[in-house]
């Protein structure tokens, strides 16, 4: 059964009561909130997840409530709540669903080591992982939307999942924030993209989230290995280069990335070591989507 | 006798399943899951996922929940080597120095291989020196590099004159807090602990220089620590310490109980033990003989052993993380309270209370010194 199946009042009902639980990737979660601005935007932003089976174990508890303030008594505020404890300080209700997607990240970062997390956006095109790991200016969260309208599976514009023993990634499609002028970027290149509400004001600018794309929700227990990883960078004006990097230089970079590379010590060691020698290494410089997306076309067609 | 257990089903779930390590085989998913939440709100999932590990049992139950134990368990190996090299690090900064440094709590639980030190959660190095070398101590690591946090004038007061530990140190490249203790309470509690005889039995670990708390000792902290220093709200994996400790260092020494009940006669330290022995074989079920506080000096009266009876495990046991209870609630502000009168005067305490709730308000006026 999937969250478009309810209607907005079953959905409702849930959220307010027991909970949401869907599916995300390999975890479960369990979603509260009394919300009704935010209910109406998980309505058509979470259609196409599917729910968790009423036996099953649900990992992630989250919640978002409403707050008062003795200090701002006239704003609106929300608090995300993980198993009842709040790790951010309340924000406007404006931003409740940055902040639930946020908080959800948050948890899955901090409590998750049986696999190795990447910061890094995935995708899947014949049957391998593109790994897109994040650097600054990397701008993966657009590359990344601009692939899936493209062919390309979503596996996740926030977190490389990688079983350190067997190399396998986990698909953990979930909404994708784009930020600031990427929302107009992404507007005019992908007319077709489903994105939610402008959200101004939040930490990191004004978001607005990409709804995945039903393929790939739908496929999220298919794993992968991985075979190229891809250190993108936006410039404006560049020429396109797609150049290859050497291992040593990937591995660092990986490496560093890795939300919990110090936490898995060794096993993340051989895990990041096998990783880079298996895969095709590369920097990409581009400017504009069209060639960008040619080049890497021709480097995932073989 | 059999009672009936009136407790709430989900301190009969977690409790049962410390005792009982190997009945959450027979667990439903359900109760799983609400197992996994409670054990990491009472920051037990590391310490039952070594318990599981060591039984060979992490395989045969569901693997979301092995999953989100098995990360526990290294996370907390993580910390425990992190906190091990900072002791390691302490030790360099102060070589040559002699300076006797005692290791208090979670690192000296490590160091001595006790049974509760597998997969136990913790952030901080506990150092325990003599108030004479604290100055030392503190300078040579500020030489070193670490350095304190940035800490309102208030705050800077406290931790000098009404607290038993200086500032917490940190490493800028590491994130391992130090604190350093000069005593094992507040000097300001009602409660007199003297630290000396303290620093006298402790035992040589290995290296030159690092020292742990005799075995009596190391118990008599764990209890002063629940029922004298801290609030006692979550706080049930500091009982479960202190009954591994019982039952190991019964099993090790034949008159371990004897010798620690005429320790805490000695030390004046009846009443922490009265309860730590109590809850333990209330909550935890501890082998313990029945009248063995009895033979204690100090014991508190028959009204504060009534509502400690009723309080103590609700504030221990984590709430119900969906529904929790308003009666857990009040037991624990009124231990928080309890904990904040044992450890300063009233004239004292009113105005900290007072303070705290201010900030908690205007959390922008607690400027920084400098």
């Amino acid at each position: 059964m999937k969250v478009e199946q309810f209607s907005l009042d079953q959905l409702r009902t849930l959220l307010a009561g027991s909970g949401l639980r869907v599916k995300a990737g390999p975890f479960n979660l369990s979603i509260q909130t009394c919300l009704p601005s935010l209910t109406d935007q998980l309505y058509r932003m979470y259609s196409h997840y599917s729910l968790v089976d009423e036996t099953e174990i649900a990992e992630f508890h989250v919640r978002i409530i409403p707050k008062h303030s003795i200090r701002r008594p006239f704003v609106r505020l929300i608090q995300f709540q993980v198993d009842g404890r709040a790790p951010f300080p309340p924000v406007p209700v404006e931003q409740a669903l940055a902040t639930l997607e946020w908080g959800i990240n948050l948890v899955i970062a901090m409590r998750v080591n049986h696999l190795l997390l990447f910061h890094s956006a995935a995708v899947e095109r014949n049957g391998h992982v593109l790994l897109l790991p994040a650097w600054p200016g990397s701008g993966k969260t657009t590359l990344c939307t601009a692939l899936i309208h493209r062919g390309y599976r979503l596996f996740s514009d926030e977190f490389g999942l990688m079983d350190p023993q067997s190399g396998e990634f986990f698909p953990l499609p979930r909404l994708m924030p784009l930020k600031n002028q990427s929302i107009g970027v992404i507007r005019d290149y992908l007319p077709e993209a489903v994105l939610g509400p402008e959200i101004p004001g939040t930490l990191k600018g004004t978001v607005a989230h990409v709804r995945p794309p039903q393929e790939s929700i739908e496929r999220a227990d298919e794993t992968a290995k991985p075979r190229w990883i891809v250190f993108p960078k936006w410039s404006a004006g560049a020429a396109l280069r797609l150049e290859s990097l050497p291992q040593s230089e990937a591995f660092l970079l990986l490496a560093t990335n890795a939300f919990n590379y110090e936490v898995l010590g060794e096993t993340a060691f051989d895990a990041v070591t096998s990783l880079v020698r298996n895969c095709e290494c590369r920097k990409l410089v581009y400017s504009d989507f069209d060639s960008a997306l040619a080049a890497l076309d021709e480097l995932t067609d073989g | 006798m059999a009672k009936v257990d009136t407790r709430p089903d989900h301190h009969r779930l977690l409790l049962e399943t410390i005792v009982q390590p190997a009945s959450l085989t027979g667990y439903d998913n359900r109760q799983w899951e609400l197992l996994l939440r409670l054990a990491r709100r009472a920051q037990l999932s590391g310490y039952l996922a070594a318990k599981l590990e060591k039984d060979g049992l992490l395989d045969s139950i569901p693997a979301r929940a092995s999953n989100l134990l098995r990360s526990s368990l290294i996370q907390a190996r993580k910390q425990q080597q992190s906190v091990s090299w900072e002791l390691n690090r302490v030790m360099w900064a102060l070589d040559g120095q002699e300076i006797p440094v005692i290791v208090l709590k979670g690192m000296a639980y490590l160091l001595q291989d006790l049974p509760n030190a597998p997969g136990r959660m913790f952030a901080d190095l506990d150092l325990l020196v003599s108030k004479e070398n604290l100055g030392q101590i503190e300078s040579s690591l500020l030489k070193k590099g670490w350095q304190h946090h940035a800490l309102t004038d208030y705050d800077e007061r406290y931790y000098r004159e009404w607290s038993h530990e200086i500032p917490a140190l940190v490493h800028p490249e590491r994130s391992v807090e130090v604190d350093v203790h000069h005593t094992l309470s507040s000097p300001l509690g009602k409660l007199k602990i003297d630290p000396l005889p303290f620093r006298e039995a402790a035992v040589k670990v290995k290296d030159a220089g690092i020292y742990v708390l005799s075995p009596e000792d190391m118990v008599l902290h764990c209890a002063v620590n629940l029922f004298q220093n801290n609030e006692l709200a979550d706080d049930l994996r500091h009982l479960l310490d202190f009954h591994e400790m019982m039952l190991f260092f019964s099993s090790q020494q034949p008159f371990f109980q004897q010798k620690l009940i005429e320790r805490a006669n000695q030390l004046g330290l009846g009443n922490p033990l009265f309860y730590s022995l109590y809850f333990s074989r209330l909550l935890l079920r501890s082998a313990i003989p029945d009248d063995l506080e009895k033979q204690l000096d100090r014991q508190p009266g028959w009204l504060a052993r009534r509502v400690m009876h009723h309080c103590v495990p609700l504030a221990l046991l984590p709430q119900h993380p969906d529904h929790p209870s308003r009666m857990a609630g009040y037991a624990r502000m009124w231990l928080y309270w309890r904990s904040h009168w044992l450890r300063m005067p009233l004239y004292r305490l009113v105005p900290h209370l007072a303070y705290k709730f201010y900030l908690s308000v205007f959390p922008a006026r607690a400027e920084t010194s400098k």
